[in-house]
């Protein structure tokens, strides 16, 4: 009996030794290491930035993965890679209805929502709360408690956010300022000032060709796009369609259904007969759009702030046009608010039979450290100068939402005072882009579209104004989809695309509108409606 | 045939040509469209300016593609796919086509045989039992998940064995007289006999290995190991603009270079479009025979 004691002592001196090493430690090594398998997707970036570079790395391979297995002793494997979100999501659906769900792996909020619900993952508040990093628990609250609150079920947290920026998926308007030079006018401040430009845009035949096909604003046939979409255009009537904002009496509507969305739709359908808008819009991608503005044959666009990247960037190249990213215009007088997205990429969950769930937690502590902590490398795993896509190697990515807009403060800064010298991180490696361009070189990234987006008078700057003015009106519905919602959101979307589209060409009266509203409330959106509510209520 | 001076049978051989040569106007064009694409500048592309003649002419896309090792890698399995494939799918084609085009009096429960194969046309177990099924029999991730799972082309074997039944069975009588095996006599007699129906279901299956692209996705575990097709569909493919996550957009720059995108297309068509001048002679031959009792 003493033997046994005597073991027993010996063995709990033993853990309590061994266990400070991992427990509880937001940055604790594993001895021995432990495996962890992802699956993931990867994209042409990753292979002209970096594999194209070092033939010899790997996915598993990689600075990424060397850091997690040196300082957290993690070692990363996938049980597959696909190229391409598409590819993807076919395989990550056929992986989970046979049964096959990765030990962690990035999902929607749908999909951690009916593994939740099937069991098949395990909750993740215990080890968030004693694992996360006080730095990770900031950046992930960035945006607010949105993302958590999508994938928390009956009070338990079933995932971890990768988190994004919601302000960088706000509109602006894309106009050729160097044909608003040409024409002796004014950067629009209102919509009247807009049409006017519109008008003169598409009687000036920029293209010389002699013919009336200059198209007065670019519109593809994915209406909320962020390129060539409608977001900006019909938040200029205090509308804000496809997303859940509060109405007078505080509870949430959906902004499609609104008089204010009826109002905007009049105005695009009166625009369309004055010859701006192309009649061929509804079958149009965005790519087939760009060739207009390549070609000279449209002058203004709304989209988000990364379009002067692609596809501006050819129509400098062709034929040196000058685009700028202005505020979006107000058609009521009253200051105009940009609508926003959620902008979480994804969930990561982990299996149910997951041994260490907190690896997960320990991964994103040292993602978020490693690039925006006090003792980041940025420059060497994320925005290195010669580089992209870097952080693109680990198998989780949460993003410190204000990274960009950041950047961009810190940069307008150095252009006021003239110093650079406290222009760090990825900052200075878009510091370095821009200078590259005013030098007038062609290499690499030194590009015009970088200079739109972060320049003097860059695209963030209209960011920042909306950001600092408080002209932001966030999608208000965060929850995880409601049971209604799977199953009818789609159709409901299809229906509204389909009217809204047919009142913009005139093929069906702007009264439409009204009928689409009763058919959308009819045919499940009363129920939608009253569950988000439901919803808005259980989290005021 | 003797060639008829009579006005209709002329007005018929112009209408004849006319309408064919539209029809094949219709599948050149986008051809050459793609093509002239891939030799122009991306500006140009990207502008919507190229028809069917390259503007601003440049190899740049060419270049560009040859120094994509994913392209040669997929381009390298692609090959290894249609030569196992089409191998597998030629040898079990006729094994199975041979004995079911015996009469019942040579082979007794053909009619069963035959049900057990042709079954399959009509009935299949669908996407996801068909992945567990790969997944357990361990092939998930080689390129035998490719091969395997459609090795017997039922189709193939109907054509195959339609054509088979019309070799005279004298022939094959013969054969016996003079002390042939059954081995002997669908070596030796039917298959040489058969090369144009064999040509046919062997560029059935070398087109179908070669554009399938579902299969590489689904069933491989790294992009290193997608086929051409595979690799090519995640390239061309549209991205979706409504809702791009974090830096999408560098991808979309990226990939959105139309020039690189057509050189692509352009390159992986190229082989099939060899390969069927030589096999066309057969393959008109081979879909009218067994419509045809002589």
């Amino acid at each position: 009996m003493k033997k046994l004691a005597a073991i027993l002592a010996l063995v709990l001196a033993l853990s309590l030794a061994i266990a400070p090493a991992y427990a509880e430690d937001p940055f604790g090594k594993y001895d021995p290491p432990i495996t962890v398998h992802f699956v993931r997707d990867t994209d042409d970036t990753l292979d002209a930035n970096f594999f194209s570079q070092h033939p010899d790395k790997t996915m598993t391979d990689n600075l990424w993965t060397d850091l997690y297995r040196d300082e957290l002793g993690i070692i990363v494997e996938y049980d597959w890679i696909v190229k391409g979100g598409d590819e993807y999501d076919q395989k990550l659906n056929i992986a989970l209805a046979t049964g096959d769900i990765p030990e962690f792996v990035s999902l929607t909020a749908l999909q951690v929502k009916q593994l939740a619900e099937a069991g098949m993952i395990q909750p993740l508040d215990e080890v968030y709360e004693k694992y996360a990093a006080p730095l990770t628990k900031e950046m992930l609250m960035c945006t607010g408690t949105a993302p958590f609150d999508a994938v928390t079920f009956d009070g338990k947290l079933y995932a971890l956010p990768e988190v994004d920026s919601t302000l960088m998926l706000a509109d602006v308007i894309w106009i050729r300022v160097d044909w608003l030079e040409k024409l002796g006018l004014e950067i629009p401040k209102t919509m009247d000032d807009l049409m006017n430009v519109m008008e003169a845009f598409v009687n000036a035949d920029f293209d010389g060709n002699g013919v009336k096909d200059t198209i007065g604003m670019g519109i593809s046939k994915d209406l909320w796009a962020g390129l060539f979409g409608l977001r900006g255009f019909f938040n200029a009537f205090g509308a804000f369609p496809t997303i859940w904002h509060e109405d007078a009496e505080g509870n949430l509507v959906y902004g499609s259904t609104t008089p204010e969305t009826k109002t905007a739709l009049a105005k695009l359908n009166e625009m369309f007969q004055k010859g701006y808008i192309d009649p061929e819009f509804g079958v149009k991608t965005g790519g087939k759009v760009a060739e207009s503005t390549t070609a000279d044959k449209c002058g203004i666009l709304y989209g988000a702030q990364w379009n002067s990247i692609y596809p501006l960037q050819s129509s400098y190249d062709l034929t040196g046009a000058n685009w700028q990213a202005i505020p979006i215009v107000s058609a009521t007088g009253a200051p105009v608010k940009a609508q926003t997205e959620i902008g979480t990429v994804g969930w990561v969950v982990a299996r149910h039979d997951v041994e260490h769930p907190e690896a997960l937690v320990k991964l994103f502590n040292m993602f978020l450290e490693k690039n925006w902590g006090e003792t980041n490398e940025n420059g060497v795993y994320y925005a290195p100068l010669d580089s992209e896509s870097i952080w693109k190697l680990s198998p989780v990515v949460p993003t410190y939402p204000d990274k960009n807009i950041d950047a961009f403060l810190a940069l307008e800064e150095a252009r006021a005072t003239g110093d650079t010298s406290k222009v760090t991180g990825e900052a200075y490696s878009i510091l370095k882009k821009l200078e590259a361009f005013e030098s007038g070189s062609e290499d690499g990234f030194a590009m015009w579209g970088w200079e739109r987006i972060y320049g003097a008078n860059g695209a963030y700057g209209v960011l920042a104004d909306y950001q600092a003015a408080g002209l932001l009106q966030d999608e208000m519905f965060v929850g995880a989809p409601t049971e209604t919602m799977t199953e009818r959101m789609t159709t409901l979307e299809a229906m509204q695309d389909e009217v809204f589209t047919k009142i913009i060409l005139g093929e069906a009266p702007v009264d439409d509108f009204d009928k689409f509203v009763e058919d959308f409330y009819k045919l499940g959106g009363a129920e939608i409606t009253a569950e988000v509510n439901e919803w808005y209520q259980s989290v005021k | 045939m003797v060639e008829s001076k009579h006005p209709a049978n002329i007005a018929f051989t112009i209408i004849n040509y006319i309408v064919t040569g539209f029809l094949g106007l219709i599948c050149l064009i986008p051809l050459i469209h793609v093509f002239a694409i891939s030799l122009s500048s991306s500006a140009a592309a990207t502008g919507g300016l190229v028809t069917l003649w390259p503007v601003d002419f440049t190899l740049e896309s060419y270049a560009y593609v040859a120094r994509r090792a994913a392209f040669w890698k997929s381009m390298v399995v692609s090959v290894q796919r249609v030569i196992i494939g089409v191998g597998l799918n030629m040898f079990f084609c006729i094994m199975c086509a041979y004995p079911l085009s015996k009469a019942k009096d040579q082979f007794r429960c053909r009619s069963i045989y035959a049900w057990y194969f042709f079954i399959t046309m009509l009935i299949s177990g669908g996407l996801i039992p068909l992945y567990m099924v790969i997944r357990e029999t361990g092939l998930l991730g080689t390129i035998w998940a490719l091969v395997i799972p459609g090795a017997v082309p039922v189709y193939n074997i109907v054509l195959l064995l339609n054509f088979f039944r019309q070799t005279p069975r004298e022939l094959e009588e013969a054969a016996i007289v003079d002390g042939a095996s059954q081995w002997t006599i669908l070596w030796r007699i039917f298959v040489p006999t058969s090369t144009a129906a064999l040509a046919t279901v062997g560029l059935y299956s070398t087109v179908y290995h070669w554009n399938d692209w579902f299969s590489g996705i689904l069933y491989l575990k790294l992009p290193e190991q997608y086929p051409l097709q595979s690799y090519l569909r995640s390239v061309v493919i549209d991205m979706k603009l409504n809702n791009m996550g974090a830096q999408d957009w560098q991808a979309l720059a990226l990939v959105s270079d139309k020039t690189v995108k057509c050189a692509q297309i352009f390159l992986a068509a190229l082989p099939i479009l060899c390969v069927y001048p030589f096999l066309q002679n057969y393959f008109v031959k081979g879909m009218v025979l067994g419509s045809v009792k002589g």
